[in-house]
């Protein structure tokens, strides 16, 4: 007869002990379903590892192509492109962003939408003034280059074309090209002449099809603009790719009428792909483990009629439905531990050895981006936690229909079943 | 029924399957009472309803008709988890086969209906240990199942059944899966327990040494009671 509270840890560790050894009576159906999940928990951490890999590579891409981590310009130029309206107070921000420990290096641009005429036809081409001794080590500009060579402090009448540009204008190396731009006080349109001193391919449609590069001064001469910059690009020590950037960038350098913007601001339609990107990998993840857990129910139902008249008689000796109901979710734990087991190593396994090779993708454009590099799947502790974790719980809740199937069970009725 | 006070007391009970669309009716207004330290045997041939009135007098499975009183309580109307607690205290099991956990030892087996009750690890190991004593498996409880022969495993079968103490020890042939002098000497060491410690056995057989051995019999057919003789003498 009973001596005390049935309800206590020691009945939970039995109905454990027997809920885990009962798992590997049938080895091979359990070492089965535990591949199906570990296999599809280590295809959702490469994935994961690959995406993220993937999308730090297109940012760096991105990024350090052109445009730098993040950009100071005067407020409302990048709304309006007006050549007017310069960065404010360029020597105080320059001497911040000297004194500033975050900051890795700059590049000061001007720029202007223009006409560039060549002997044979005329385009329209946004002109970037940089200043070649800090673009040079700034920006891949010079790495592009597939004719030619880049620009030289001393060389003012130089211009580096895009490949597409040069195509579609009938221009080579050497040839002479005349530049139509607004001067910035009176709109006036004035001109300079140019040589073309390099052809460069990035492999970006808007770069090599429309834009060229001079020297600063010789673009700031041509707009009446001496001394002036359009644009800071910078380069942030810290740089995460696609994690968020440090929210003392903006305020620090946005002030005095000028506005800092991060790369996620000045490529919205990059960040918005990758958020997407990110979002469907979830979707794929979430599809993935519904399919896992119809085996995971399949498995529990063909355990629980294999046991039916033990079960039948567990619930005879006096087991209540609850306590009948955790025996399964434990199964299905046991099953999930051992699956978590099999999936974080064959994902650790894959998604380590890609990290090392790589993967060559190059070649192929995502979101307007060349890949140029191969890309390294990267391991994170999340893929090992996060989700085993809701492996785990994705697990428990495909055994709660078994679980709830084995407590209605009537001990007559379970035994008969097995009859 | 001997003179004892009553321990089981069903009265019309009915009970009615759907096979498809036909109902089948498994027993018909049964009767029954059954003193404390009776040793019964519920005999018929096969689909006369043994096993139902069993499984119904055990709480297992629920009447469509009629009612059962075990001790005094009226079972037939308890459900869930009162029910479960109820043959957890009351009542012990012995079934043909696949009686035991296979994954767990004999002293786990045995022990597990304690486990339920929250009875203390120390009175627990006592009383399997005493229990082994009884049925004659001394040194045997970290063997499992699958390492034991069918009558050491009906044996310990008894053991789970006996060792909280219940009311009533119920049978559902027990030796249907045992050679004749297995099936023999398991009667003989449950009918010694029946004098010995005055517990209360209803089983359910057609096995001719079960009706040989038994006290009184409860002969059904075709789902009614036709005969119910009590015998005197060992």
């Amino acid at each position: 007869m009973g001596t005390g509270n049935p309800i206590g840890p020691p009945i939970m560790l039995f109905l454990i002990k027997i809920a885990w050894m009962n798992s590997f009576r049938n080895a091979r159906r359990t070492l089965l379903a535990g591949l199906a999940i570990g296999i599809g928990l280590a295809a959702l951490i490469f994935t994961d590892g690959l995406m993220i890999g993937m999308s730090d590579s297109i940012v760096r891409i991105a990024t350090d192509t052109f445009m730098g981590h993040g950009q100071v310009h005067a407020e409302g130029f990048r709304s309006t492109r007006d050549v007017a309206r310069v960065v404010k107070g360029l020597p105080g921000v320059l001497e911040r962003l000297r004194a500033d420990p975050e900051v890795e290096r700059f590049s000061l641009r001007v720029q202007t939408p223009g006409m560039l005429a060549s002997p044979a036809t005329s385009g329209t081409v946004l002109l970037y003034g940089v200043d070649p001794g800090l673009e040079r080590p700034f920006s891949r500009v010079d790495e592009a280059i597939v004719e030619g060579s880049f620009l030289e402090r001393e060389d003012r009448r130089r211009i580096l074309v895009g490949s597409k540009l040069a195509e579609a204008l009938e221009i080579g190396l050497g040839d002479r090209v005349v530049v139509t731009a607004a001067e910035a006080e009176s709109g006036e349109l004035a001109q300079e002449m140019f040589r073309v001193g390099g052809i460069f391919r990035f492999g970006v449609r808007e770069l090599d099809g429309g834009v060229g590069f001079a020297h600063i001064e010789t673009v700031q001469r041509l707009l009446g603009l001496p001394g002036e910059v359009h644009e800071i690009a910078l380069h942030l020590k810290s740089f995460s790719g696609t994690g968020a950037m440090d929210a003392g960038f903006r305020s620090r350098f946005s002030r005095n009428g000028n506005e800092a913007r991060s790369w996620r601001e000045l490529m919205p339609q990059l960040s918005a792909i990758l958020d997407m990107s990110g979002f469907s990998s979830l979707i794929v993840g979430v599809i993935l483990f519904a399919v896992v857990s119809l085996g995971i129910v399949n498995t529990l139902f063909m355990s629980l009629h294999e046991r039916i008249f033990e079960y039948g008689v567990l619930r005879a000796v006096g087991t209540r439905p609850g306590r009948m109901a955790m025996m399964i979710l434990f199964e299905a734990g046991a099953l999930s531990l051992f699956s978590i087991l099999i999936g974080c190593g064959i994902g650790f396994a894959v998604t380590f050895l890609y990290s090392v090779q790589g993967i060559d993708y190059s070649g192929i454009e995502f979101a307007g981006v060349t890949l140029r590099e191969l890309i390294f799947p990267v391991l994170r502790l999340e893929q090992f936690v996060l989700f085993p974790v809701c492996v785990f719980l994705f697990t428990l809740v495909a055994g709660i229909y078994p679980a709830v199937f084995a407590a209605r069970l009537k001990p007559a009725q379970a035994m008969k079943m097995y009859e | 029924m001997r003179g004892g006070s009553v321990l089981i007391e069903a009265e019309g009970l009915s009970k009615i399957y759907r096979v498809g669309e036909i109902d089948v009716s498994a027993l018909k207004a049964v009767d029954l009472k059954v003193a404390r330290g009776e040793f019964t045997a519920i005999a018929g041939p096969s689909g006369s309803g043994k096993s139902t009135l069993l499984n119904i007098l055990s709480g297992l499975d629920t009447p469509s008709d009629g009612r059962v009183s075990l001790a005094g309580t009226p079972i037939s109307e308890m459900g869930g988890r009162t029910l479960s607690d109820f043959r957890r205290d009351h009542i012990g099991f012995i079934f043909q086969a696949y009686n035991l956990i296979p994954v767990l030892t004999v002293l786990e087996n045995i022990e597990y209906v304690m486990l339920l009750q929250g009875v203390s690890r120390r009175v627990r190991r006592e009383r399997v240990r005493e229990m082994l004593s009884t049925v004659g498996l001394e040194g045997m409880e970290n063997r499992r199942p699958p390492q034991l022969s069918g009558g050491q495993q009906q044996r310990v079968a008894v053991a789970r059944a006996m060792v909280s103490g219940p009311d009533l020890i119920l049978a559902d042939e027990p030796t249907a899966n045992l050679d004749s002098a297995t099936g023999a000497a398991l009667l003989d060491l449950m009918r010694e327990l029946n004098e010995r410690r005055g517990m209360t056995f209803l089983f359910s057989s057609h096995d001719r040494m079960i009706m040989d051995r038994a006290r009184r019999l409860v002969v059904l057919k075709d789902g009614s009671l036709v005969q119910d003789v009590t015998r005197s003498g060992p």
